[in-house]
């Protein structure tokens, strides 16, 4: 079977961790290396590593935000955006302009995830680990509605939607209401985690099946 | 080159949708461009009643959905709106594989698309700077002015070329940015004189009546009515004006210093030689346009002064302050009157030198109109800016993009 060539796009990843999706991303990227995937990280560059390094074979490619000042998370995501599809498509015209598929960690991404589908016909998965709703308690401020309508877009152009337990398949599903076989459950903590995953990643690499 | 250039213009307004001057603007360089030989395809903000997708004057225009949600603020909108813009210009290239030869972004509103775009596809971006942050501002006050700022730094950054419409804006674009002197492209801003060209002067003895008698001589301005358009000076020229000749002197535009202007005409007991007729549609403007005797720039801060151009498309002569864009627009004596900025005895003047003598003004009016059918053409500039294009992708065919 032919290597794949995986773009993972998250906004936290060690030496850089907000929160739990640090860890799990950088998990990931190790065990697709061991899985014989290609496997590139597209993250924020914190200033505490290089700008790009290859650590047990994960090829990371930290950005740094062009616009330094901000009023707020939303807009300083928003022109982060072009840094990661400048990052990715330094990738994609490096690697012979083939890369298979873009998993996208939440929705900071999502913009970018889009306009590489878009404009190079890189699907993507769009994976959750946890949605604005939550984070927000069911808030509905402009803020608060501009972030949904990110995620709601990253949904709508996935390929697939990867969540990590039941409860939050059936969230997406409540919130924006996508059909059901569209999100695939994986649990991190199941032992078919990585299987799934890669059989997931080979159902969505190098073809965009939604319009 | 013998093939042709495929430009996707990237800007928040173009007609129906007029803010500000950024959409006429496009519209008038993108159908010059078309006759030039240049494919051109505009990717813009929807608006109601106009087409997602139409074919106007050999332009194809794309409408995109600008974001309807609420926004906590302005630009957090203009950067969600350059989501869907990106999105969809970029499913326009890659619907047409790919062969587009540059990107051209009007100001910071649409910086992330054309940024972003140039990225993927590895095709050059060029950027005409309208305006700045630091110049609307007058200096960079807040965190919410600076992100801006930074915006606009990051586009001037990013592009192959950046283009201001006069000699004034380089050097204050190059001075906010910090831009090398061979990146900053002078291409003026032009004027349709055809549009004036359809009315004639002798029809509008009717027209004219509405706003003064016919003894008086029409002093017009036109613009906003904020500080930096020197109205107040204007007003404060009007009684030394009126020692010398029969004048009306009408004020076209709104702004927040409409209400004290029009208090500071009262209190000078000259309300009835001073007109505020507001905002005018078009034809108005035009049509008043060719009717004055005089047209007046008194601005104390002016990037360009588009007015200027139209006044002297419009066969009318023009008194401007010695500021900023308007210096380099008139030649004294020779294609209009340079008074000082911010004093009404000289702008009164200029006014009075004008109106006073006939062949002077004759004089003036016909080189003003000339020189505006040279230089500030928009054939002209659409060439200028296609030998731009040219300059560019002849500069990245030896490039590591290429």
């Amino acid at each position: 079977m032919k290597v794949m060539r995986v773009i993972l796009f998250s906004w936290e990843y060690p030496p850089r961790i907000v929160g739990q999706l640090a860890d799990y991303v950088k998990e990931l990227a190790v065990q697709l290396v061991k899985n014989n995937v290609e496997t590139y990280v597209v993250t924020y560059h914190d200033f505490l590593t290089g700008q790009r390094d290859e650590l047990e074979g994960v090829k990371t490619y930290r950005v740094t935000n062009p616009v330094r000042t901000h009023i707020g998370v939303l807009t300083w995501v928003l022109t982060l955006n072009q840094e990661v599809e400048r990052a990715a498509a330094n990738i994609y015209y490096n690697a012979s302009k083939q890369v298979d598929l873009i998993d996208a960690h939440d929705w900071h991404f999502i913009p970018a995830a889009v306009t590489l589908k878009k404009a190079l016909n890189i699907p993507f998965i769009y994976s959750v680990e946890s949605l604005e709703d939550q984070r927000s308690h069911g808030a509905d401020s402009p803020f608060n509605m501009a972030i949904r309508s990110i995620e709601r877009l990253g949904m709508h152009e996935a390929e697939k939607i990867l969540a990590k337990s039941e409860w939050m398949r059936n969230e997406v599903f409540r919130i924006y209401k996508v059909p059901l076989e569209k999100v695939k459950v994986i649990s991190p903590k199941s032992t078919n985690w990585m299987t799934d995953v890669l059989e997931t990643y080979r159902s969505v690499a190098g073809g965009i099946i939604s319009k | 080159m013998t093939r042709e250039l495929t430009v996707i213009m990237l800007t928040w307004e173009f007609p129906p949708r007029i803010i500000g001057g950024i959409s006429p603007h496009v519209y008038y360089l993108s159908k010059s461009l078309a006759r030039n030989n240049v494919k051109v395809y505009v990717v813009t903000c929807d608006f109601p009643g106009a087409p997602q997708h139409e074919i106007v004057d050999g332009v194809e225009v794309f409408r995109i959905d600008s974001y309807k949600n609420p926004s906590p603020d302005f630009a957090t909108w203009v950067y969600l709106m350059n989501v869907n813009m990106q999105k969809e210009a970029a499913a326009l290239v890659n619907s047409l594989g790919g062969k587009v030869d540059v990107f051209h972004a009007h100001d910071w509103l649409v910086a992330n698309a054309g940024i972003g775009l140039k990225h993927v596809f590895r095709k050059p971006l060029l950027v005409t700077i309208h305006s700045t942050e630091i110049g609307r501002r007058n200096g960079i006050h807040f965190d919410y002015e600076r992100m801006i700022h930074e915006t606009e730094a990051w586009l001037t950054y990013e592009a192959w070329k950046v283009i201001c419409c006069s000699d004034y804006m380089v050097s204050h674009v190059r001075w906010a940015f910090g831009l090398p002197e061979d990146k900053v492209v002078m291409i003026p801003n032009g004027v349709n004189a055809e549009e004036y060209a359809k009315t004639e002067k002798d029809h509008l003895s009717r027209f004219r009546g509405k706003f003064a008698l016919p003894e008086e001589k029409i002093v017009l301005f036109v613009g906003r009515l904020v500080y930096e358009k020197g109205v107040h000076v204007l007003i404060n020229a009007v009684p030394k004006v009126l020692e010398k000749v029969k004048a009306k002197f009408i004020i076209v535009g709104n702004g927040y210093m409409k209400e004290q202007l029009s208090n500071l005409v009262k209190n000078m007991g000259l309300a009835h030689k001073v007109l505020f007729t507001g905002f005018v549609d078009d034809e108005t403007l035009r049509k008043l346009q060719k009717c004055a005797d005089v047209s007046v720039a008194p601005s104390l801060f002016e990037p360009f002064g588009i007015v200027a151009l139209e006044a002297m498309a419009a066969k009318t002569p023009v008194v401007v302050s010695d500021t900023g864009g308007l210096s380099e627009i008139v030649e004294h004596d020779v294609t209009g009157v340079k008074v000082y900025a911010n004093n009404p005895d000289s702008l009164a003047w200029g006014i009075t030198r004008v109106l006073l003598n006939d062949a002077y003004a004759n004089r003036i009016k016909t080189n003003a109109y000339e020189k505006v059918q040279e230089k500030y053409n928009w054939n002209k500039i659409a060439q200028r800016t296609k030998a731009v294009y040219e300059a560019v992708l002849n500069e990245c065919s030896k490039s590591v993009w290429a």
